[in-house]
């Protein structure tokens, strides 16, 4: 580290050890990672469908445990948006645009909720799970959610509606 | 630095390559499977050592055991959340990690989080979810940042001096965000290239 400045601000160069080892020679050309590191990522999208199978089940058993108890709590909050944020996240990487979207819409809705701009409404939680269970099925999961206009155009009407209504109005 | 300025940066890294053989990355995120699939991102471009943790305790327990290169760390990593963490790392004075290079994976590319993770000492930010093409980039701008260092009484991390001109209505947003919201507006989500010229140091002579 180089010291450029005296006193309580100190401006100093740093040259860390990724920086010395990433700029040596002997990279791989851009293109040739990127597409290396896309083969490996298609090679994942066999075990993709499992994996939103145990997503859309912890995710259900978080609503689930949410209803039993009459109304959410933090915890369980926090675990339907975990859950629906990994699979929108993963979905979009894998290229499963329908079960992203899906799930970025849950994921807008249950935002509005923790942030208290949404009320919690049990329904249209779980309209989206439906959504998503019918999103990981043959053949919309390859779809894109313009091909199911009018599932997509219901979600977005659902989330809107979620805005629109008082957090404090009763479920 | 406006966005169309950091574009021109970048494109000027096109031609630059990346050597992760035998760096030490770690990956920190709750979900086993993005872990995976970022893993397998790095694994293509040419890295050989690749750690994942699943949260804050295992990235201080691996930084603690080993010496590590680079952390990719999810902003929400739980319980106290990536930004914390970076944070931690960046204060802690009788730390040999405080300098280490820190990317956080966020899907809330709200303009208010992005400056909280550049604030925490975030190297860079890349938003969620991710392709190849944009973590390559990332690693490369990384690579070859020439910010320096501040420390002072409320910070120590990378430069954050930047210049931007704004984002006019609507640029930015996610396409998905068409919906009105009454909710509290906190910024409109940002893009790749607007979160890029927000780490991009303006000051004359550290734009090579």
């Amino acid at each position: 580290m180089n010291d450029k400045t005296s006193g309580p601000v100190r401006i100093f160069s740093v040259s860390t050890r990724f920086q010395e080892m990433a700029q040596r020679p002997g990279g791989l050309p851009r293109e040739i990672a990127i597409e290396r590191a896309e083969v490996q990522i298609e090679e994942f999208k066999a075990e993709f469908v499992d994996w939103v199978d145990r997503e859309l089940a912890e995710l259900t058993a978080a609503f689930d445990s949410a209803t039993a108890q009459g109304g959410p709590d933090e915890a369980a909050i926090e675990a339907m948006y975990l859950r629906c944020r990994q699979l929108r996240d993963t979905g979009s990487t894998m290229g499963l645009e329908l079960i992203t979207f899906v799930a970025d819409n849950l994921c807008q809705m249950i935002d509005g909720m923790r942030s208290g701009s949404a009320a919690y409404d049990p329904a249209k939680i779980e309209c989206h799970i439906d959504a998503l269970l019918l999103a990981k099925t043959e053949p919309y999961r390859n779809m894109d959610p313009d091909q199911v206009f009018e599932m997509i155009d219901g979600l977005l009407r659902v989330r809107e509606r979620a805005h629109l209504r008082p957090a404090t109005e009763a479920q | 630095m406006t966005a169309n300025t950091s574009r021109d940066s970048r494109s000027g890294l096109r031609n630059c390559t990346v050597n992760l053989r035998d760096l030490t990355i770690l990956i920190a995120d709750p979900g086993s499977y993005m872990r995976r699939v970022v893993y397998g991102m790095l694994r293509g471009f040419g890295a050989n050592r690749i750690l994942e943790v699943g949260d804050a305790t295992g990235v201080l327990t691996a930084l603690t055991n080993q010496k590590v290169d680079i952390l990719i760390c999810d902003a929400k990593l739980p319980p106290q959340g990536g930004l914390a963490v970076t944070q931690a790392i960046r204060r802690n004075t009788a730390d040999e990690n405080r300098t280490l290079p820190i990317l956080i994976m966020t899907s809330d590319t709200k303009q208010a989080t992005v400056k909280n993770a550049r604030d925490a000492g975030a190297s860079m930010v890349v938003a969620k979810p991710m392709s190849p093409t944009t973590l390559y980039d990332r690693l490369v701008w990384i690579a070859f940042d020439r910010r320096q260092f501040i420390d002072c009484p409320t910070y120590f991390g990378p430069d954050r001096r930047f210049k931007i001109e704004g984002y006019p209505t609507g640029v930015g947003r996610r396409a998905s965000d068409k919906i009105i919201q009454v909710g509290e507006e906190t910024g409109p989500n940002l893009d790749q290239d607007d979160i890029d010229s927000l780490f991009m140091a303006a000051r004359a002579g550290q734009s090579e």
